[in-house]
């Protein structure tokens, strides 16, 4: 289990994907703004913070994985969520390494993440041409809302996983 | 520890590489999905079509509980509608009849019209609003082709995009753009004949779709609706597509271009008909007699 749990709960996570539209508060995109929910990077980030240790990179390797995946169900362009997951991942750990994880610098570490990630996102899209915001507009219609939803999905899957995560990896890496 | 610093350089130029490779190899307009993308594809559509059932369930009793409010006025009315379509539908028997009498006269059975409804559901949307593309628990097993128009009851909300084995891709009307033509009739009330045109794009501020027309017609009524011709190649003729909400001319002032209003609902889908066309498409016929 303390093997499995983190690709299945990864795996859960890429399949629902597809329905949190339906979680986002009507109010929102009616004011114009564009919210999207990464249920799937937040649990990334908890496994980089609460199950890798200092010289296992699984959170990073579980980010290439499912960032292609992402991108091949949700997306049909292969590589941008690929390599936004895996160099905020490998940030986060790097991260890890010098700070004190508690639930304070977990907040900040994943503010830090998923603002540098979907700001990685953006710029990719916009570079290829898929969209054509501009930065300015970027930062008021999508960035801040995105933080303030996704860190209810944070606080959400904090409670739910942190215990069952460093709890697996004590298992995993511990005993031997 | 020169050494790696080198190795860790050497990594990140190669990840950009292969990043740089994806995405070239991605972006161009592929005919067909290669196989791996295909079963990843299935393999997510397949649970999402198991776990997220249960999920649009609850969403949709929570809807109707909503709309139970209204029912009763709304039975109302539509009871009077009601007795004004038996009229129509009598009509609608009598003419297909009769179009159907003649067409056997003429020995001509096929038409543009005709297409062969695959019923599908809608199991995901992608989370990211700039692609604007669900997914259909349908894919080529079914009949399924990359660029079959697809439908709601209230009128067309976009085209398949690409297809796995068992689910497909769709692209909704509000992400066309210039590559996703699609040729359309507008219904004129004064003549006999229909204004033509194409849907060239979104514009996604006013989240309208631009109409260009390819010649210039004097009155065009403002809520008039626009259907596809079926001269694109692609979908049947018929299709609704929307309504006229403003008539102008483009930013030369050389076209007549107008705004039109989606008839479907692209934000709220649950039950679609991808559109087969029944009549094969030149491209068709040449593949075939070349084989």
């Amino acid at each position: 289990m303390s093997r499995l749990f983190p690709p299945l709960i990864l795996f859960i996570l890429v399949v629902l994907q597809g329905a949190n539209f339906l979680l986002i508060p009507d109010i929102l995109p009616a004011n114009g703004f564009t919210v999207v929910i990464h249920g799937v990077f937040v649990f990334l980030v908890l496994i980089g913070l609460y199950y890798d240790q200092e010289t296992t990179y699984h959170g990073f390797l579980y980010a290439i994985i499912s960032g292609l995946m992402m991108d091949i169900v949700y997306a049909n362009i292969i590589g941008v969520y690929m390599f936004s997951y895996a160099v905020t991942l490998y940030l986060v750990h790097y991260l890890r390494k010098i700070l004190h994880v508690n639930f304070y610098v977990s907040s900040f570490v994943f503010f830090l993440a998923i603002s540098l990630m979907d700001f990685l996102i953006f710029e990719l899209y916009r570079f290829i041409g898929v969209i054509s915001l501009t930065t300015v507009e970027y930062f008021e219609q999508r960035l801040l809302m995105t933080l303030a939803v996704n860190y209810v999905v944070f606080l959400i899957q904090f409670v739910l996983f942190k215990r069952l995560l460093t709890r697996y990896s004590l298992q995993r890496f511990e005993q031997k | 520890m020169s050494f790696f610093r080198r190795k860790r350089l050497f990594t990140i130029l190669l990840s950009l590489v292969i990043l740089v490779g994806l995405i070239g190899f991605t972006i161009r307009d592929r005919e067909e999905l290669s196989s791996v993308e295909e079963f990843i594809q299935d393999t997510v559509g397949s649970f999402q079509n198991v776990f997220l059932r249960p999920v649009y369930y609850v969403v949709g009793v929570v809807n109707s509980i909503d709309e139970m409010k209204n029912v009763y006025e709304e039975n109302r009315v539509l009871k009077e509608n009601l007795s004004t379509y038996q009229q129509k539908l009598y009509e609608i028997q009598e003419l297909t009849k009769e179009n159907e009498e003649f067409r056997a006269l003429l020995d001509k059975t096929e038409t543009i019209t005709d297409y062969r409804p695959i019923q599908a559901t809608v199991i995901a949307r992608s989370p990211e609003d700039w692609f604007e593309q669900i997914t259909l628990n349908r894919g080529k097993q079914h009949g399924v082709e990359k660029d079959m128009a697809v439908i709601t009851a209230n009128g067309m909300i976009g085209k398949i995009q690409s297809t796995a084995q068992f689910s497909s891709t769709v692209l909704l009307l509000n992400g066309f753009d210039r590559s996703n033509r699609i040729s359309v009739n507008v219904d004129l009330p004064e003549t006999d004949n229909d204004a033509r045109g194409f849907i060239l794009g979104y514009d996604a501020e006013r989240q309208q779709l631009l109409l260009e027309f390819t010649d210039s017609y004097e009155d065009i009524p403002l809520e008039a609706t626009v259907f596809s011709s079926g001269l694109g190649g692609v979908f049947p003729k018929g299709l609704e597509i929307g309504s006229i909400e403003e008539v102008t001319t483009d930013q030369y002032g050389l076209t007549q271009i107008a705004y039109v209003k989606p008839s479907a609902d692209v934000e709220n889908l649950n039950h679609v008909i991808i559109v087969d066309r029944t009549l094969t498409t030149r491209d068709e016929i040449v593949e075939g007699e070349s084989e």
